[in-house]
């Protein structure tokens, strides 16, 4: 398995220190992070997206410094309630990554307007952001970082601010992504269950800060999973043992 | 749509004047007020109607002087904001100087405009651009660094260079401020004229206003100030139509 992001002794600050001494390797599989709020979820990916320097340690992706990735247009995010561009209908937002830093090669095959209907959004395909739920958003959200088929692909709670049934919704839909092209995925959420279901290994980040890695969880749930695994007494198993990591 | 919306704000606005007009028609009669101190409004409209021509000319030269000066004004405004916004140390530079520019009393500068640029159209252009500058700059330059900070991240991991930034993100994100801004400054730039006529020149609504002001000749006087006011009715309901036209994505466009 290629190492795509390779963090070692890195450490990280604003005014004070906020993560300290990570060493995570991903490759292409999923890696849920997970961690209690202010823990540095969302510093470590700033740090892996190139939008925060390390202040010690390096960070690596795909072989090269994040800013390099960036530039070579390899990196997709999804934000936590990402508010999209609300002067551009849902197309015009998936278009968007397509039309800045048109040096980059993409791998996209799949266009913006396939990337939709897959999001099940062709009905509100000229609609603008307003006129949509959250959930459908999110959705946008998720088309518009797929569009330049990223082989890293970041996720910040994509959907902590959905309600349930919207959010069991997204986690089908994100597992049948997984299912498809294999990518290097970090997803940040402080929700165990959903780390549990979406993720192939499970990374606890917190303590006292600066935050450190406090354990890791390899889940070995077979896939296709659906939702009817949390039902089964391993997955409570699996559950129980991330959430022993974060006591 | 629009253009019936724009309609409806101009009603609202005529009947408002109306009933204000009919108040002061019958206080007017009721009290038998000499017309030096309140003219009827039948007797300034009669005024109005006998002297249109004289006011629409004179309408016309002011609302030129404004509209030159409000988009100078403006077009300095933008230009600098986007240098403010570009980098802090020269926005810590230029801010003061605008504060400065903005403190500076217009009618202090107003007669020295009309010593160092005569008598004709170029210091009215002037004032009104001053007068329109401040607003804009402030309005444009908080809209510029009021993108989603989410989206920034999101352009950014995306490869997206500055100047992508600005085209796609940070302008559109300012365009709600410029309307705010613009909606301030138009009756400012008005304003600006007048005052630049009234310090001296022998055109405008504001020679007008300051002839009749010292002739006691008061239904002019009202009916100079109102076609200003009309000016100003519509060039607002233009920018407001033109805003609803512009942002039909945004909260405010919206609601209304």
């Amino acid at each position: 398995m290629s190492v795509a992001i390779a963090l070692h002794r890195v450490s990280a600050g604003y005014k004070s220190p906020v993560l300290d001494d990570i060493n995570l390797e991903v490759g292409n599989e999923v890696v849920a992070v997970v961690g209690r709020s202010g823990s540095g979820k969302t510093t470590l990916l700033r740090l892996i997206a190139g939008l925060l320097e390390p202040t010690a340690g390096t960070v690596d992706l795909l072989g090269v410094a994040p800013a390099v990735a960036r530039r070579r247009k390899r990196i997709g995010f999804v934000a936590q309630d990402a508010r999209l561009h609300p002067w551009r209908t849902v197309r015009e937002n998936v278009t968007l990554p397509l039309e800045v830093n048109r040096t980059a090669r993409t791998n996209g095959h799949i266009g913006p307007d396939e990337w939709v209907a897959r999001m099940g959004l062709s009905d509100a395909i000229d609609a603008y952001p307003h006129q949509l739920s959250g959930g459908m958003r999110q959705r946008v959200a998720l088309a518009r970082s797929l569009v330049i088929d990223p082989e890293v692909l970041l996720m910040d709670e994509p959907l902590a601010s959905l309600d349930e049934l919207t959010r069991e919704d997204l986690r089908d839909e994100l597992l049948r992504l997984w299912e498809g092209r294999a990518r290097s995925v970090i997803y940040v959420t402080h929700d165990i269950e959903e780390a549990v279901l979406l993720a192939d290994r499970v990374v606890v980040i917190g303590g006292t800060r600066p935050g450190r890695v406090r354990g890791e969880v390899r889940i070995t749930l077979a896939r296709p999973r659906t939702k009817a695994l949390r039902r089964e007494p391993r997955f409570h198993d699996l559950v129980e043992e991330v959430r022993g990591h974060l006591q | 749509m629009t253009a019936r919306r724009t309609l409806v704000d101009l009603a609202v606005a005529l009947v408002a004047i109306a009933g204000i007009a009919v108040i002061l028609e019958v206080w007017a009669r009721a009290f038998r007020v000499p017309s030096y101190l309140l003219p009827a409004p039948s007797a300034v409209v009669a005024r109005m109607a006998t002297d249109a021509g004289l006011l629409a000319r004179e309408g016309g030269i002011t609302l030129g002087e404004a509209a030159a000066g409000f988009v100078l004004g403006t077009g300095v405004a933008l230009g600098l904001a986007t240098v403010m916004a570009w980098s802090r140390p020269l926005e810590r530079t230029l801010f003061p100087l605008a504060i400065l520019v903005k403190l500076t009393p217009i009618v202090a500068l107003a007669p020295l405009f009309t010593l160092w640029f005569g008598f004709g159209t170029a210091p009215k252009v002037a004032i009104a651009a001053l007068i329109t500058f401040f607003p804009m700059l402030v309005n444009s330059f908080v809209g510029l660094r009021s993108a989603d900070l989410q989206e920034v991240a999101f352009l950014q991991t995306l490869g997206a260079s500055g100047g992508e930034i600005f085209r796609h993100l940070r302008v559109p994100s300012a365009l709600p401020y410029l309307f705010s801004g613009a909606r301030i400054s138009l009756n400012l730039a008005l304003i600006g004229a007048v005052i630049g006529e009234w310090t001296g020149a022998d055109r405008g609504l504001g020679r007008v206003i300051f002839v009749a002001n010292a002739n006691l000749d008061l239904t002019i006087l009202f009916g100079a100030v109102l076609v200003l006011a009309a000016i100003g009715i519509a060039a607002n309901a233009l920018v407001g139509a033109a805003e609803r036209r512009v942002l039909h994505w945004h909260p405010i466009a919206i609601a209304t």
